[in-house]
């Protein structure tokens, strides 16, 4: 039986964490994402959830915790946000590299300095060279499927990889929305128990992560990067059956929303896509080719997802709601993703960076339509006339 | 033509030993080789126990007895050794 | 009611069975080496290891292998007692929703001073704090040693490091006196730790039994075991089980156990030999002046005191 609930992505992903039978959880509590935890505590408390959860000494032993847990043989998840995230990055290429499939929910916040509680991608997207699969989830509905769909591919002995099931602060992890929780039975179905290939076992003993020599290193990293491309076979099939099973139907890589006929695109990912989309319709209605893609996996990055619909587009507007000071191009990491996955697509569009919703600002009407102006003027001039925009600073309409 | 590399098992995870870690034989870093007399001994095992290496080898019938596959000669046997039953040769004395 | 354990009663009677094996790349004559075998020996088949980086753990699993004959995990130097943690939690569940058909297993973590007390001290608390079922040894070699000896804040004072060199403008080198892991973590602070005990490789009955008592206290337990390292103090390499020796006989090692809050001696010298006995043959100290020495006396003259040992002290010149 699915249920129909109200409630926050948070809440969402904690009942994922229920439906999958979590066994260890790690918590420290830092804006936006306290919430996941707090709704765990109140569920093993009350007997709905079966899972121990450690209050960790902070993130860094938040992530650690899980780490350890899931080496003995434990489904274990953990979260931060922010500074959190940025603190723990220690322990984040151990684990990916000692291949534990722990699930960490972020809710993401901007960096400091100073404090800003408002959502920004930067803090999820500086783990993003340490070997873990994310994307990110632009409502409640999609925070949830995600989480599931996540374990399964994370989980799968072919994979064996950390993941982030991420979502914007305030608007993904707070606000009230509506969603169906899947019903037990087909989560039974689509899910299989945790069974690591190797596990923490006097009857099976092992030696875990001893010291190598510089020689043994690259076919280590070689492995890695092997999972990590084949994982995007795994998204792909574990995605349909997902929308067989389930009944709701995602693109594996890339949403994209009215891109027929159309010649300029937004491409972002999260929950801006929400405002964008109600952006796009108006821009439509009048004149503007305009439509939207949106990216569901950060990593692995789907270059030949991309690759295989860019042609089909004159401009990409990526907007990078992240800071990467000093990076190519002058935006965000989005920026630099995309022009590097499509470099030498024959026919590839233009491609021109925004900036904007940093800080945990909305990326208003106003704002998209003033991007698709600028993205006008570049499809007008047929080269790109700025590189980099940040939205309300550097304008050229 | 292309390096080829070691093969590295999955996430550098390896059996444990259950008898010795051939993987490091470290009997050749030697210097001085420790030398047992039987009849002074008493077979009390403090150099049996206090042996980083594992490498003092006590047997009911046979006494004490050395495995010069790993030991590194570091004297701790003999210095540990309440009466004198163990001394430290020069490895170079031996023909091995 | 007493805790109950398997006492090991002589050197002759100890297990006969190794867990810890020959193979390893540690020093010639490596005291922390020594603890790690009695400690294994001691845990038995059941147990399972933490190992953070350090010299136990470079030194052991050079290259892509390791000594040991039950199962073991790296940590990083940061965070031992959190690692441990996890895996403590996750035997619980697994064994409580029946997922697994193991015993609980001991979890031992065997971290390096820099990873007990100063890089790993907020893990190593939390695991205290949390009351997890593990027993936390900090193997004590007074430097971090693996990176080439360089100070810890168990590094006694006036000992030289390659971080402090004696000279001039320093002349004693190190100018910190050591943190007491004993008073941080077992006397009082950490509510959930009902046992503690300092140890040392040349009482190695004595080591083995604590650690069998401790493995079985419910709950935390922290060892603080005492490791000459020739390398780091510059000794020949065979004088490792008489310098900790030494150190016993002169205070610079006190051996005791504090269960509840009470302390229980288990060497209890009626008279202290004068620091310098320990100082002479060390390489790292042989830069001291007098009035270095004078200090570490004092020192040690002040714990047996405030620790309450009943001892002939020697005079502070």
């Amino acid at each position: 039986m699915t249920t129909k609930k109200r409630s926050t992505g948070l809440t969402a992903v904690c009942d994922a964490w229920q439906l999958v039978d979590i066994d260890v959880t790690a918590s420290f509590p830092i804006r936006p994402y306290t919430a996941v935890m707090a709704e765990v505590a109140k569920r093993i408390a009350n007997g709905q959830m079966k899972c121990e959860m450690v209050h960790a000494e902070g993130e860094h032993g938040q992530f650690s915790i899980a780490h350890g847990a899931s080496m003995a043989g434990a489904r274990a998840t953990t979260g931060s946000s922010g500074v959190g995230l940025t603190y723990a990055a220690e322990v984040y290429s151990p684990i990916a590299g000692g291949r534990c499939p722990i699930q960490a929910v972020v809710g993401d916040r901007t960096l400091d300095p100073p404090g800003d509680f408002g959502s920004e991608h930067t803090d999820c997207l500086t783990m993003r060279d340490n070997g873990w699969i994310f994307g990110w989830a632009q409502d409640a509905q999609e925070a949830l499927d995600n989480s599931l769909m996540y374990f399964r591919i994370g989980e799968d002995p072919d994979i064996m990889l950390p993941q982030i099931v991420a979502m914007d602060g305030y608007f993904v992890t707070h606000i009230t929305q509506d969603y169906e929780v899947p019903d037990q039975d087909l989560v039974d179905r689509f899910l299989p128990p945790f069974k690591p290939k190797f596990r923490l076992d006097v009857n099976n003993p092992v030696i875990m992560g001893p010291q190598i020599t510089p020689e043994m290193g690259p076919p280590l990293e070689w492995d890695r990067n092997v999972v990590m491309q084949r994982a995007k076979g795994k998204i792909v099939e574990v995605t349909e059956e997902f929308g067989r099973l389930f009944g709701r139907h995602y693109a594996p890589f890339v949403e994209e929303y009215m891109t027929e006929g159309a010649e300029m695109v937004f491409l972002l990912q999260g929950a801006h896509a929400v405002t964008c989309k109600s952006a796009v319709k108006y821009l439509r209605e009048a004149g503007y080719p305009v439509g939207m893609l949106r990216l569901r996996w950060l990593r692995p990055f789907p270059d030949e997802a991309l690759q295989a619909i860019a042609s089909k587009f004159k401009v990409i507007g990526v907007i990078d709601t992240n800071t990467s000071y000093g990076a190519a191009g002058g935006g965000g990491v989005l920026l630099v993703e995309t022009r590097a996955a499509i470099s030498e697509t024959p026919d590839k569009p233009i491609v021109q960076g925004f900036t904007s919703g940093l800080g945990g600002e909305v990326i208003s009407h106003d704002e998209f339509f003033r991007m698709a102006e600028m993205m006008r003027k570049t499809l007008e001039a047929g080269q790109l006339v700025q590189s980099s925009t940040w939205v309300n600073f550097n304008d050229y309409v | 033509m292309a390096k080829s590399y070691p093969e590295v098992p999955f996430a550098a995870i390896v059996p444990c030993p259950t008898v010795e870690n051939d993987k490091m034989v470290t009997g050749n870093w030697r210097s001085v080789r420790p030398v047992v007399d039987m009849e002074a001994c008493t077979s009390c095992k403090l150099c049996w126990l206090l042996c980083p290496d594992a490498s003092v080898v006590y047997d009911e019938a046979e006494g004490i007895s050395f495995n010069l596959k790993y030991c590194k000669g570091c004297g701790i046997c003999s210095s540990v050794c309440p009466v004198d039953a163990i001394r430290d040769v020069p490895e170079l004395d031996f023909i091995d | 009611m007493p805790v109950q354990y398997e006492k090991i009663k002589s050197v002759k009677k100890a297990p006969e069975e190794e867990y810890y094996l020959p193979g390893h790349r540690t020093c010639a004559g490596c005291g922390p080496a020594i603890s790690y075998r009695l400690v294994a020996k001691a845990a038995g088949r059941n147990t399972i290891f933490v190992g953070p980086t350090g010299c136990m753990y470079v030194a052991n699993t050079s290259y892509a292998c390791g000594p040991w004959k039950v199962p073991w995990t790296h940590a990083q130097i940061t965070n031992a007692g959190a690692v441990a943690s996890g895996i403590e939690v996750a035997f619980k569940q697994l064994i409580k929703k029946g997922k697994i058909k193991d015993e609980f297993p001991n979890i031992i973590v065997m971290a390096g001073d820099g990873g007990s007390i100063d890089i790993g001290l907020q893990a190593a608390s939390s695991l205290f704090y949390r009351g997890h079922d593990a027993l936390f040894i900090m193997y004590d070699n007074e430097s971090y040693a693996n990176t080439g000896i360089q100070t810890s804040p168990m590094t006694p004072y006036g000992g030289a490091t390659t971080f402090t060199p004696p000279g001039p403008v320093i002349p004693e080198g190190k100018k910190f006196f050591p943190k007491d892991p004993m008073l941080i973590f077992a006397g009082g602070g950490h509510p959930a730790v009902k046992y503690a005990a300092t140890a040392s490789i040349a009482y190695p009955v004595d080591l083995m039994n604590k650690v069998r008592k401790g493995l079985a206290f419910e709950g935390p337990a922290f060892l603080h075991v005492h490791c000459p390292c020739p390398k780091g103090w510059t000794y020949p390499s065979d004088r490792t089980v008489s310098v900790a020796k030494l150190a016993v006989q002169t205070g610079m090692w006190f051996l005791y156990e504090l269960e509840d809050g009470v302390r229980t001696w288990s060497r209890t010298p009626s008279k202290l030999r004068p620091v310098e006995d320990y100082l002479l043959g060390q390489g790292r100290f042989t830069h001291l002046e007098p009035e270095h020495v004078a200090k570490l006396q004092a020192w040690v003259n002040e714990r047996a005191q405030v620790l309450g040992l009943t001892a002939t002290l020697p005079p502070v010149h």
